[in-house]
């Protein structure tokens, strides 16, 4: 049970463009460098994230992106929403092989699948990205400073 | 984040091995029957259980399955571990493969609590719970199907 590629770089670049950006668009390279994610893959990542209303972007020499809204504003489960699908534990698509549902199967879907899907989801739309920028400015002994945006 | 086909099958099947455990010994041929499983994957599924000390088999003509312990001292996230090993939603929680930001990574922190929410639902639920669940809300609406078929 794992996150993909995707949305663990999408976050991280995430925070990384709130932590940077100082009401100033981002260059895709310089958060590249400082996350250690190819350039090319933020590209797509940011094209996704872009067409969600996260992010903006600027073209030409001094451009770059910028968060779409203040990072108080953006729960983390929109950006992970964006980037993977809906938040669920299990692919309801996958099982196309069993034409029918069993009562066990229904079973385990109220009571465990829902449950921890549940939980995944209250959880991710209680954080927000300011929570992690400040977590992450404690984390590498940043000043708080004030946002631009 | 999905967990995989072998983790959500081996839920099943256990569930149905609690469900019709008063029967004694149950062979891999009817639960599959059941649930609509292979009884190869059946077979797989059970070893690694057996392994974990959730399962027994028992030899001979009337040989199969039981469970190792009651209902009650099997919870979901057992299960789970067992089948699909620890419920993390990114590898690096396991600290395996070693990851260069650990401690100061934006999103660590996110992710340990996506983690500690998804395992405090799945060792919450154990396998008497859902087999009281699968006899109450599930069997019960079924036969009222039937009746007015």
């Amino acid at each position: 049970m794992k996150f993909s590629t995707k949305g663990r770089y999408g976050l991280r670049a995430m925070v990384d463009l709130a932590v940077y950006s100082k009401g100033e668009h981002v260059a895709l390279c310089s958060i590249a460098e400082r996350q250690g994610i190819s350039t090319n893959y933020l590209e797509q990542v940011f094209s996704v994230l872009r067409k969600s209303g996260l992010v903006k972007s600027v073209k030409g020499a001094q451009g770059g992106y910028i968060l779409a809204e203040p990072p108080s504003d953006i729960k983390v489960g929109r950006i992970l929403r964006a980037l993977e699908g809906p938040l669920s534990v299990i692919d309801d698509k996958a099982d196309n092989s069993r034409d029918s549902e069993t009562g066990i199967e229904q079973c385990i879907k109220q009571c465990v699948w829902d449950k921890m899907n549940e939980a995944l989801n209250e959880l991710a739309d209680s954080v927000t990205l300011e929570d992690l920028v400040d977590n992450y400015r404690k984390l590498v002994g940043m000043e708080n400073t004030m946002y631009y945006i | 984040m999905k967990i995989s086909t072998k983790g959500r099958y081996g839920l099943e099947a256990l569930v149905d091995l609690a469900i019709h455990s008063s029967e004694g010994c149950i062979n891999l041929k009817s639960i599959s029957e059941r649930c609509g499983i292979s009884e190869a994957y059946i077979l797989q599924i059970f070893l690694i259980l057996r392994r974990a000390g959730i399962v027994e088999s028992v030899r001979g003509a009337q040989g199969g399955y039981v469970l190792a312990k009651d209902p009650s001292e099997i919870t979901v996230g057992d299960i789970l571990t067992a089948l699909e090993g620890p419920l993390v939603p990114v590898a690096c929680i396991t600290g395996n493969p070693k990851c260069e930001r650990y401690g100061k990574c934006a999103t660590y922190g996110f992710w340990e609590s996506v983690m500690n929410a998804l395992n405090e639902v799945a060792y919450s639920i154990t396998v008497s719970d859902l087999v009281e669940y699968y006899k109450n809300n599930i069997l019960s609406k079924n036969y009222e199907i039937e009746y007015y078929i």
